[in-house]
């Protein structure tokens, strides 16, 4: 088989059988935020927004590059917005400039919390 | 209380400025809510759902099977109406099938292409489910990856690893292990643990 039709054939999250590196029996305790975005997930899933096919192919369709340098749910967030772009339910300004109401606002609040 | 306190005092504990992906994350959210499409006591009452669940569910599950053989039955033959049986409600749209180890076979369960998990009765996975290593190896040398955990599997006994996907979980149910005849359902809940219901360690006393 030549290279490219081995990399046709299988996409980025399809790794079962590759060879891998010695399993380290790692644990994460979720920070609060990808709390937050695993209850969206599953809120996004119960109303038909996203479900979670849709999300698993969201994350596949970031490619290898930005999936393996992209944490776990900011590879969720990721695919969320690009999907909600697909299904023309937010645009890429509406998410842009909310990012940037939210950024001054919590920025600004955390600057707050760690002056007093 | 206004929706999001609680959530601004997390940050302040760290008193770090939210990341990128936590601002995106923070932003679809409101923007959603906005647009009424979510509401943001579902989100809140989802988290309270994530941390209820833990492994102790599927512990007090397995338990009720090695002492009834009824209910054991009723489990392997459909797992979600038999956890549903026991209280445990499953909030999302999956199917879960009950995969019994025995002296001829030992179950093992993956997703290799994300990271499905038996959630509703286990919880969250562990990190290293989601991660390469595992997914990637657990398929294709299964007892080379549990010996990884130091569970060696002789080779009369059939290693079956189970493939989750977006409809179907898997939960293994462990063997119940010898000389525990006086233990109560209870005390033998409490020897089941996260990582033998995953099928990568025994139940040991």
């Amino acid at each position: 088989m030549t290279s490219t039709e081995n990399l046709l054939k299988t996409l980025p999250n399809d790794i079962g059988g590759l060879s891998a590196e010695r399993v380290e029996r790692v644990e994460h305790q979720l920070k609060p935020w990808e709390k937050r975005c695993h209850a969206l997930a599953d809120v996004l899933d119960f109303h038909k927004i996203i479900n979670t096919e849709e999300k698993r192919r969201g994350v596949e369709a970031l490619g290898s590059e930005l999936i393996s340098k992209l944490t776990y749910y900011e590879r969720w967030i990721a695919a969320f917005a690009n999907i909600l772009f697909q299904k023309q339910i937010l645009t890429p300004e509406d998410l842009a400039q909310k990012m940037d109401e939210v950024a001054t606002r919590d920025g600004a609040l955390s600057q707050r919390a760690s002056e007093t | 209380m206004h929706p999001h306190e609680h959530e601004h005092a997390d940050q302040s504990q760290s008193g770090e400025s939210p990341g990128y992906y936590e601002i995106m994350e923070t932003a679809v959210r409101e923007l959603l809510i906005e647009r009424r499409l979510i509401d943001a006591g579902e989100i809140r009452r989802q988290i309270e759902v994530l941390d209820s669940r833990t492994p102790a569910l599927g512990a007090k599950v397995v338990a009720r099977a090695w002492v009834d053989p009824a209910f054991r039955g009723r489990l392997l033959a459909d797992g979600r109406a038999a956890c549903e049986e026991l209280g445990i409600s499953f909030y999302d749209d999956t199917r879960l099938i009950v995969l019994e180890n025995t002296d001829a076979v030992h179950n093992l369960i993956v997703c290799t292409l994300c990271s499905c998990y038996p959630r509703p009765v286990l919880g969250l996975p562990p990190d290293w489910y989601k991660l390469k290593p595992y997914r990637a190896r657990a398929v294709r040398e299964p007892r080379a990856v549990l010996a990884e955990f130091g569970t060696v599997i002789p080779d009369n006994i059939e290693i079956r690893v189970s493939d989750s996907t977006a409809q179907v979980r898997y939960l293994v149910l462990p063997k119940r292990p010898e000389d525990t005849e006086a233990l109560d359902e209870t005390q033998l809940a409490a020897l089941v643990t996260r990582d033998a219901m995953i099928g990568v360690v025994p139940v040991t006393l």
